[in-house]
Formats: structure tokens, C-alpha cells, sequence
């Protein structure tokens, strides 16, 4: 089952093998993404999901297999050369990773700090743009532990997307949420998609995966077994996949 | 039989994993050393970071080395007048007491304290930055932790420890002192003149670079445990312990090699 876009993807993943210690997470994943589209990566806990967005990025390297973004390898760069494709690609933490001496602005102006000329007054202005945008205007000055759950993978999000990242990765990104985060943030990523980013989620979360996702990629077992367009999965005749959606065993 | 032989078992599997585990604390520091080398001289360099950690890791310990130092002082002031009365050396005190808080007691347990409060506070912070997924997220916002982190941490250690070193020493003599005047009644200024005027600069040096050394091992003590901390909260504690326990260790073993190695250097 496969229905891949005509164009050149924007992110190639071939052969990919990862194993930590005994336990073998990835037995060959192949898989392209393409600009512009939102991917959900589906699957089972412990299977490989979550290693492989962090793969994407840098965090984790592969046994074996290649990585290319814009048709750059990633999986031999070093940690500073890795730096230039960081700031394209974002990472949203699970539970939003925030830096818990640091304030809520503080935390959305690290990455401008760190990466721009930006003047205070701008950074200032762009944090508290992005802030709105995502409906925590009047947070900036609390700290991470003052925030609930929801918040602060909101603030995660607000952080990862400050940079206008081209790609997005999000590791299940509403697992836990009431309705009006989960809301918040499937609108941020539709209003990224609008803007042309592309998006990349592991998600256990149906609604967001049929509401929001172009693709989705089924994972078993450290391989791919099902790819196709979100209509198709959900229809999908494979046992494991229906019984996936329908919450069934499998 | 058959009990004895796994006691004999057990202890030599603890042992083994012991120097496993030392094995792999050599290795992994090994690493973070050549890592911060390479760090140290790429762009941006952290200089609000560097003085933040100065005040933290430096200035804030300056009680507890205060503390220390004025108690040793005086306890050795107490201990040597009254021992050394017996044989009509009371007079010595002030070179006895002046020499070993320079060459030895100032640096070591300066270092000794700095390892229990800020070792234990870098393996702290950095272990929950671990557990917590924060280092990823530095990783992942395209800046380096070692650079962030590691490198202000190791350099305000260098900076600080000999400044609190000197710090100590002064303390601990003027704490000598104060109990040789008030306990031996010997005269203040014949102590400051026995005391600080018969010290070689060798013996100040001896002091610095021991302290110097001693800081860089707190430093990526602390930091390599505490980067490598996984497990949750059990973990966070575990690295703790392991920071303390292995750079007091390694402060009291390094102290024996550095001693011998300044004294075959000094008799030459």
C-alpha cells in the first residue's frame, strides 16, 4: 500500500538499522517525506517510532542505512555540523523539554538568542507574537513548573516553531491532553502546514491522525508495514492496522 | 565448601564490575575532556555563563571553605602546641600549622568540600537536565550542551578553586592564630613572622597547582556522571552519590601522587 507525491521527497530514509544493546528497534525502514505534508507515524509502544523522529534529527545515529535531508547525508555529521540542519528541523519533546530555570520567555527566546542578531526589543516582540498565536499570552513571565501539562507542551511547541523551522517533528504531541490543548495544538500544526512546513508526528492519537495527517506510516516490529495516504490506512484490510485504529489486540 | 567458593565469587564479580565501572568513568571523562578542548576554542563563547558559575560554584562556597579552614586552623594550632609542649617545641607551631594548611590541608580540604557541595550540585543539575530530556532539547535547539554547560562549569572550577585555596589559607593561619595567641600565648606578630614569612613561594605554588587540578577533577566528575544520568529520580541520586564519592576519592589519591611527585621535584 503505497501513495508517494510526484515530487522529489524532502527528507530520504533508506535501510535503516538500530539496535540498543539486544533489543533491535529498527530492521530496515524505508521511508520518504515530502514538503509540505504532514506524516504520522502509527504503531505499537517500544516500536521504533519515537527513535526514528529523533533520527531524523540528529539525536540518535543509525547502525546502518542513510539519512538525507535536501539530499544532505545526516548520520555521519558531527554534532557542531549538524548545527545549520537543527535550526531547519524542530523537535517537540514529549512532554515539552523546557528549560525549567529559565521563564516561559525565556525558554521561546533561547533559539533567537542564540541563532540571530535579533535586537532585545525584537526578540521580545516575536516571542510574545508567537505566544498569542498559540493562546498563552500572559504566561512569559512564569517558569516551566508554575504551567500545567498542557501548557507546557504548548510552550514546547511555541519554542520548536519560533525559528520557522522547515520541518517539524513531533513526538506525541497531544498523548495525555484535554480537548482545548489537543485543539490548540492540532491548529497550530494545520496553520504550519498552511505556511508550507512539513510535519512529522508519532502519535497514538486517532482523531489527530485522521483530522490533520496527508500520510501515515504503520510500524511493526522496527519495519514499515503499512505507507499510504490517511484515507487508505484508515481503510486499511490489514489485520494489524484495522486492529490498530479499532483499538483491537493484534 | 561450596559456600565459601561463592563468597569468593561474589567478591571477585563486585570487584570486576568496580573496575568496569571505573573503566568506563576514565574512558567517558577521557572524552568529555577532548570534547571541551575542541569546544573551548569554537564560537560562541559563554562569557555571562562563566561568571554566573563563578559566583554559584565559587563565591557561595566561600562559607563553608571559611568555615573549614578557620576550624583546621585552630584544631591544628590546639593539637601541635600541645603535643609539641611536652618536648619544649611549642614555638614551632606557627611553621608546623602554616606549612601544612599551604601544602596540604588548605588545598585538600578546600577541594574536599567544594567536591561535596558543587560536585554534588553539577551532577544534580545536569542529571535532572538529562532525565528531564533538557539536554536533548539544547542538542536539539542547535547549540551544544558541553559548550553550554560543561565548558562555564570546568573554567569558573579553575578560576575559583585556587582563589578559594588562598582564601583557606589565609583563614586557617589567621585561625592558627587567634588559638596560639589566646591557648599557647604565643605573640601574634612572632606567629605571623614564623608562620608566613618562612614559606617559600614553592610552597604557595605546590598549594595551587594541587587545588588547580583538583578542580578540573570535581569539575568533570560531576559533569560526566551527570550527563550520563539516566533512571529517573533514582538516578539523578545515584549520579550525586557517585560524583562525590569518586572525586573525594580522587582528590585524596591524587593528592598522595602530587605530593611525591613536588617532593622528588623539590629535592633536585
Amino acid at each position: 500500500m503505497k501513495e508517494t507525491p510526484n515530487h522529489k521527497p524532502l527528507i530520504e530514509i533508506r535501510g535503516i538499522h538500530k539496535k540498543f544493546g539486544n533489543k533491535i528497534v529498527h530492521r530496515g525502514i524505508d521511508l520518504d517525506i515530502y514538503e509540505g505534508e504532514v506524516l504520522a507515524l502509527m504503531g505499537g509502544s517500544g516500536c521504533g517510532k519515537s527513535v526514528l523522529l529523533r533520527m531524523i534529527v540528529g539525536l540518535e545515529k543509525p547502525d546502518q542505512g542513510t539519512l538525507k535531508y535536501n539530499g544532505k547525508s545526516l548520520e555521519a555529521l558531527s554534532e557542531e555540523k549538524l548545527i545549520p540542519i537543527r535550526k531547519k528541523i524542530a523537535y517537540v519533546f514529549q512532554y515539552g523539554a523546557l528549560f525549567d530555570s529559565f521563564s516561559v520567555k525565556e525558554n521561546l527566546a533561547y533559539p533567537l538568542r542564540e541563532h540571530t542578531q535579533l535586537s532585545e526589543q525584537e526578540i521580545h516582540n516575536k516571542v510574545m507574537a508567537t505566544l498569542e498565536r498559540l493562546g498563552l499570552k500572559g504566561t512569559e513571565n512564569l517558569y516551566p513548573s508554575g504551567l500545567s501539562g498542557g501548557m507546557q507542551r504548548r510552550v514546547g511547541v511555541a519554542r520548536s516553531i519560533i525559528m520557522n523551522p522547515e520541518v517539524v517533528l513531533y513526538d506525541e504531541p497531544t498523548t495525555g491532553l484535554d480537548p482545548f490543548n489537543t485543539q490548540q495544538i492540532l491548529k497550530t500544526i494545520l496553520h504550519l502546514k498552511q505556511q508550507g512546513t512539513t510535519s512529522v508526528l508519532v502519535t497514538h492519537d486517532m482523531h489527530a491522525i485522521f483530522s490533520i495527517t496527508d500520510r501515515v506510516a504503520f510500524l511493526k516490529e522496527g519495519q514499515i508495514l503499512a505507507l499510504g495516504s490517511t484515507e487508505q490506512i484508515k481503510n486499511s484490510t490489514i489485520k494489524e492496522v484495522s486492529s490498530f485504529i479499532h483499538g483491537e489486540s493484534y | 565448601m561450596d559456600r565459601a567458593r561463592k563468597f569468593i565469587f561474589m567478591g571477585c564479580e563486585s570487584s570486576l564490575v568496580i573496575l568496569v565501572e571505573f573503566l568506563e568513568f576514565l574512558g567517558g571523562t577521557a572524552n568529555l575532556l577532548y570534547a571541551s578542548i575542541v569546544a573551548l576554542f569554537r564560537r560562541p563563547f559563554y562569557f555571562r555563563l562563566l561568571i554566573e558559575q563563578c559566583y554559584i560554584l565559587g563565591v557561595k562556597s566561600s562559607s563553608i571553605v571559611f568555615i573549614t579552614a578557620l576550624s583546621t586552623g585552630m584544631v591544628m594550632s590546639l593539637q601541635f602546641g600541645f603535643g609539641l609542649e611536652r618536648f619544649g617545641g611549642k614555638l614551632y607551631v606557627p611553621k608546623v600549622v602554616g606549612l601544612s594548611i599551604m601544602r596540604e590541608l588548605g588545598p585538600v580540604l578546600t577541594c574536599l568540600m567544594i567536591a561535596a557541595r558543587v560536585g554534588a550540585g553539577i551532577a544534580a543539575e545536569l542529571g535532572s537536565m538529562s532525565v528531564t530530556q533538557q539536554i536533548d532539547a539544547i542538542r536539539a535547539l542547535g547549540t551544544d550542551p558541553i559548550k553550554r554547560l560543561v565548558i562555564p562549569r570546568v573554567l569558573a572550577l579553575l578560576i575559583m578553586t585556587p582563589l578559594l585555596t588562598v582564601f583557606a589559607d589565609l583563614v586557617g593561619i589567621f585561625g592558627g592564630m587567634f588559638i596560639s595567641n589566646a591557648e599557647l600565648f604565643i605573640h601574634p606578630d612572632f606567629y605571623y613572622h614564623e608562620a608566613i614569612l618562612s614559606l617559600k613561594t614553592s610552597d604557595f605554588l605546590v598549594g595551587i597547582i594541587k587545588t588547580s587540578f583538583f578542580g578540573l577533577l570535581i569539575a568533570f566528575t560531576g559533569c560526566y556522571y551527570g550527563l550520563k544520568t539516566e533512571g529517573g529520580t533514582q538516578g539523578v541520586g545515584q549520579a550525586t552519590t557517585k560524583s562525590v564519592v569518586t572525586s573525594s576519592l580522587l582528590i585524596v589519591v591524587s593528592d598522595f601522587v602530587m605530593t611525591k611527585l613536588f617532593w622528588i621535584f623539590e629535592r633536585k
